[in-house]
C-alpha cells in the first residue's frame, strides 16, 4: 500500500515537472519586457485613461492615437526588442514609442506583444504561418507576401492604405514588396535604410592622394596598389567586407552593383515573374563576373571576406585595419556610434560614398538599394470580428503614420513609409551626409531579397560564396539560380 | 516479500505512464508527422499537397544531400579515431602508476563535453580567426608569417580541408566523455588479471592490446555506437563556425535539412531530408554494429567457434552414417 502511494506521488511529481517545463518554455518565447508592459497596461487602466485624455488634448491632432471601441486582446508579434533600442536602432525606438502611445490611448485593449530578436522572429513567424497560427498583427517580410496571400493567411489591406487619413503623405514606392495582384497586404513599417553604402576614413584616403572616395572600381584598384606601396598603410586592406553569413554578398553588394548592368526594369520583371528577365541574361552574368573579379582577382578586399561576418569586417574598419567598409545602414549606425564614443578623431573623418562604377556597365545612375523590408500585416482570421479589425487597422496605421515618422526623423534622421518634415540642423555632419545619401542624392533601387523567395536566394548566396572563392564560374551560378527561380515560379 | 520483487501492474503502469506519454509526444508523434509531411509539397502555410514519392526521387538526385552525407561519414570516421582512440590512450596513461592526481585529470578531461556545442563552435571560430585568432597569433609570433593578414584563413577551405578543421573541435569536445566511460570499464577489470600479465612480462602496450582491449570490448562497442549516432546528427558546431560554407563544402545532413526547411521554407522536402537522415543513420549504425561485432570478436573465440562448427559437422556426419548403416541393416 505504502509503495502505491509513493509511486502515485512520484508520478504526480513527474507530471508536475512536465507541466512546469511546458509553462517555462512558453514564457521563453515571449520576452520579459512584453509581459511587463502588458501587465502594466491592464493594471493601470484608470490612470492611463486619464493620461491618454491629456495626451490627445495636448498632442497635434495629426499624430494623436485614436481611441477604438473594441475591448479585448490583440496579439502582436514584432522584433523591436529593448536591446535594439539600447543599440541605438532608431526604427525600433520609434516603433516601441508609437506602440506605447497607442496602448495608452486604448486602455480597453490589451496588446499582447511577443517580441523576439530578428533572427528568432523570422523562424518563429514562418513556423506560425506553417501552422496557420499567425498572430492578429505582425510584421510581414516582403518576400513572403505572394505565398502567404495565396494561402489566404493575410488580409488585403488596400482599402485601409488608400483610405488612410495619412495616405497623402505615404511614399507609395515602398509598397512594392507588399503588393501582389494589384493589392496591398501590409503597411511598410520601421525605417527605410540603405543596404549598400561605402563608409570610409577620409584621412587615410587623402594620405595616399584621394580627396574623396573613388567613383570607379578602376580607381579603387589603383588606390589598393597605392595603399600597399605606402609605408604607413602597407598592412591595411582597402575595403573590408564580410560574407561569412552568405547573405551579405547578396544584400550589401550584388543587389546594388548589378543594377549598373541590368537597370531597374530587369528586376521589376523578375519580381513580377513576367518571364522576360532571367538570371542567365548576359547583363546579370556580367554582374556576377565583375563581382568574382573584384573579390578573387584584385587585392581590394580583405582576403578572409568569406569566413568573417559583417560584424567582424566593420571592426577592421573601426580599428584602422581597413580604409573603407561596405555594408548596410545597420553597419553605419554601429560604426557611427562606436567611433563617436571611442575615437573622436576617426569619427571626424567618417564619410559615406556610393558604390563605385564598373567599367562595362550600361546604366550610370548612382544606385543604392533601399526599401522597407517589413510591413505591418493583419491575419485573415481577424476579418470575422469587425471591431477588432478596425482596432488592428488603426494600430497598423498609427505605427506607420506621422507619429512614427516625426519621432524617428527628429531623433535619428531616418525616414519611413510616411514622410514628415525633418529639421536636420540639430544633427552632426555625418548624420546629415547619411540622410542625404539615403533619401536625397542617389537613385534608390530594390533590395533583391525583399522579394521573390528564400529558396532562390539560398542558392544564389551559397554559390556566390563558391564563385568568389574560385570554385564555381558565374555562368553556372546564374544557371542554378535561374533553375531555383523557375522552380519557385512553378510553385 | 514476493510483492516487493514483483509490484502490481497498476504500480508499474503509474511509474511508466508519464515517461511513455512524454516519449510518444516528443519522439514518436513528430517522427510520424515528418514521415507524412515528407510525401507532400509543403512550402509553409496551411496548404499541403500530396505529391507521392517525388520528394524522395529529388532526394536521391540531390547532390548537396549526398555531399552532406559524405561529410557526416567523414566526421564519424574522424571522431571514432580521434575521440575513442585518444580517449583510450588517455585512459591507459591515467591508469598508469606514474600519473598523480587522477581525479583532476578526469574532471578537466570531462569538462569540455559539458559546454554547449554552440559555445564550443564560437570559441573555436575565435581560435581559428585569421586576423585575431590564437593560432595565427602564435604563427606570427614564431615568425612564420610577417603579419596575420598573410597567415592562413582556416575556416575557408584554402589552408586545409574545411571538414578536417571542423572535426578538431568536435574531437576535442568529446574526448573526455568517452574517457570517463572507458575509465569506468577499465577500473572494473580485475587487478589480478593485469598483475599476472605484468608478472608474465607483458609490456604496457601488450597489456593494453591483449588484456584490457578484449575485456572492455562491449564498452567500446557502446562508445562507437554513441559516437556514430552523435556525428550523424552533427549540427551546432558547424552552424556556429561556417554555416555549411564556403559554398556547400562543410554542409552536413542536419544543417541542410534545417536550411531547406527554414531558410527556403520548403518544409515538405525538409521533412524528406529528415526521414533520409533517420534511415541513413539507422543503416550506418546497424551496418557498423554488424562489422564491429564481427571484427571485435576475439580471434580465439572465432577459432573456437570454427572448431566447434567442424566438430558439430563431423558429429552430424557420423550420426547420419550410423543411421544409414542401421537402415541398411534393417
Amino acid at each position: 500500500m505504502k509503495r502505491k502511494v509513493v509511486s502515485v506521488m512520484l508520478s504526480a511529481v513527474m507530471a508536475a515537472t512536465l507541466a512546469v517545463g511546458c509553462g517555462s518554455s512558453s514564457n521563453d518565447s515571449s520576452s520579459g519586457s512584453s509581459a511587463d508592459s502588458s501587465t502594466d497596461s491592464s493594471a493601470s487602466t484608470e490612470t492611463s485613461a486619464d493620461s491618454s485624455a491629456d495626451t490627445t488634448a495636448a498632442a497635434d491632432a495629426d499624430t494623436a492615437a485614436t481611441v477604438n471601441s473594441y475591448a479585448g486582446e490583440i496579439n502582436f508579434m514584432h522584433f523591436s526588442t529593448s536591446e535594439e533600442v539600447a543599440g541605438k536602432n532608431g526604427g525600433a525606438d520609434a516603433f516601441r514609442t508609437a506602440i506605447a502611445q497607442w496602448e495608452e490611448a486604448n486602455p480597453d485593449i490589451t496588446l499582447k506583444q511577443d517580441i523576439l530578436a530578428n533572427d528568432d522572429y523570422k523562424t518563429q513567424i514562418a513556423t506560425k504561418a506553417a501552422a496557420d497560427d499567425l498572430p492578429d498583427v505582425f510584421l510581414l517580410q516582403g518576400m513572403n507576401t505572394i505565398s502567404w496571400s495565396n494561402q489566404g493567411l493575410i488580409l488585403d489591406l488596400s482599402e485601409y492604405i488608400t483610405g488612410s487619413p495619412y495616405a497623402s503623405a505615404y511614399n507609395m514606392d515602398y509598397l512594392v514588396p507588399f503588393t501582389t495582384g494589384g493589392k496591398y497586404y501590409a503597411f511598410p513599417a520601421l525605417t527605410g535604410g540603405t543596404c549598400c553604402v561605402v563608409i570610409y576614413d577620409s584621412q587615410m584616403w587623402s594620405d595616399i592622394g584621394y580627396d574623396a572616395f573613388p567613383t570607379t572600381w578602376a580607381d579603387v584598384e589603383a588606390a589598393a596598389a597605392a595603399f600597399a606601396s605606402s609605408d604607413q598603410y602597407a598592412d591595411v586592406d582597402t575595403i573590408a567586407f564580410g560574407n561569412g553569413g552568405q547573405w551579405q554578398m547578396n544584400s550589401d553588394f550584388i543587389s546594388c552593383l548589378a543594377y549598373q548592368y541590368t537597370g531597374t526594369d530587369w528586376y521589376a520583371d523578375i519580381i513580377a515573374g513576367g518571364g522576360n528577365s532571367k538570371f542567365t541574361d548576359d547583363a546579370f552574368v556580367a554582374a556576377l563576373t565583375e563581382t568574382q573579379r573584384l573579390f578573387k582577382d584584385t587585392s581590394i578586399f580583405n582576403s578572409n571576406f568569406n569566413s568573417v561576418t559583417n560584424e567582424d569586417a566593420r571592426e577592421y574598419f573601426i580599428a584602422g585595419d581597413a580604409a573603407a567598409f561596405i555594408g548596410g545602414n545597420w553597419d553605419w549606425s554601429y560604426i557611427y556610434d562606436n567611433l563617436k564614443t571611442n575615437d573622436p578623431d576617426k569619427f571626424a573623418n567618417m564619410k559615406v560614398a556610393v558604390l563605385p562604377k564598373v567599367a562595362d556597365g550600361t546604366y550610370t545612375d548612382n544606385f543604392q538599394n533601399i526599401g522597407l523590408g517589413y510591413g505591418v500585416a493583419i491575419s485573415s482570421k481577424v476579418a470575422s470580428d469587425p471591431d477588432k479589425l478596425a482596432a488592428c487597422v488603426d494600430l497598423a496605421q498609427y505605427l506607420t503614420g506621422p507619429a512614427f515618422a516625426t519621432y524617428v526623423g527628429a531623433n535619428y534622421a531616418l525616414g519611413g513609409f510616411c514622410s514628415a518634415d525633418v529639421d536636420l540642423s540639430a544633427f552632426d555632419q555625418q548624420t546629415v551626409d547619411f540622410y542625404n545619401f539615403s533619401y536625397v542624392d542617389n537613385k534608390g533601387c530594390e533590395i533583391y531579397d525583399s522579394y521573390v523567395d528564400g529558396s532562390v536566394w539560398s542558392v544564389l548566396n551559397t554559390e556566390m560564396q563558391e564563385m568568389t572563392n574560385g570554385s564555381k564560374d558565374p555562368a553556372t551560378v546564374a544557371a542554378d539560380t535561374q533553375a531555383a527561380y523557375e522552380a519557385y515560379l512553378a510553385g | 516479500m514476493l510483492q516487493s520483487i514483483k509490484p502490481k501492474r497498476s504500480v508499474i503502469f503509474a511509474y511508466l505512464i508519464v515517461p511513455v506519454v512524454l516519449f510518444v509526444f516528443t519522439v514518436f508523434v513528430p517522427l510520424v508527422a515528418a514521415l507524412i509531411y515528407s510525401f507532400t509539397n509543403w512550402k509553409g502555410g496551411p496548404t499541403k499537397t500530396f505529391n507521392g514519392i517525388q520528394n524522395y526521387i529529388d532526394l536521391f538526385h540531390d547532390n548537396v544531400f549526398w555531399l552532406s552525407f559524405g561529410n557526416n561519414i567523414f566526421l564519424v570516421v574522424a571522431c571514432i579515431i580521434g575521440q575513442i582512440g585518444i580517449a583510450f590512450i588517455l585512459v591507459m596513461l591515467i591508469n598508469s602508476k606514474l600519473v598523480k592526481l587522477k581525479g583532476i585529470h578526469r574532471t578537466f578531461g570531462f569538462f569540455p563535453s559539458t559546454i554547449s556545442a554552440l559555445c564550443v563552435g564560437f570559441i573555436w571560430s575565435m581560435i581559428y580567426d585569421q586576423r585575431r585568432g590564437l593560432i595565427n597569433w602564435a604563427l606570427v609570433q614564431l615568425g612564420k608569417y610577417s603579419s596575420a593578414k598573410n597567415a592562413p584563413i582556416w575556416l575557408d577551405n584554402s589552408a586545409a580541408p574545411i571538414m578536417l578543421i571542423l572535426a578538431i573541435p568536435l574531437i576535442w569536445q568529446y574526448i573526455g566523455y568517452y574517457m570517463v566511460i572507458i575509465l569506468s570499464a577499465v577500473s572494473s577489470i580485475d587487478t589480478e588479471v593485469l598483475e599476472s600479465a605484468e608478472i608474465d612480462g607483458a609490456s604496457g602496450f601488450k597489456r593494453a592490446r591483449y588484456v584490457v582491449l578484449p575485456l572492455i570490448r562491449n564498452t567500446l562497442l557502446v562508445c562507437m555506437t554513441l559516437c556514430i549516432a552523435g556525428n550523424m546528427k552533427a549540427f551546432d558546431n558547424i552552424y556556429a563556425m561556417t554555416e555549411g560554407g564556403p559554398g556547400y563544402d562543410s554542409m552536413v545532413m542536419a544543417l541542410y535539412g534545417y536550411k531547406v526547411s527554414f531558410e527556403q521554407s520548403n518544409l515538405g522536402y525538409g521533412s524528406t531530408i529528415s526521414v533520409g537522415i533517420f534511415v541513413l543513420s539507422l543503416a550506418v549504425i546497424g551496418g557498423s554494429q554488424f562489422l564491429l561485432n564481427y571484427f571485435m570478436v576475439d580471434k580465439y573465440d572465432r577459432a573456437e567457434a570454427k572448431a566447434k562448427k567442424i566438430q558439430d559437422k563431423q558429429a552430424r556426419a557420423a550420426y547420419k552414417a550410423r543411421m544409414a548403416e542401421m537402415k541398411g541393416r534393417g
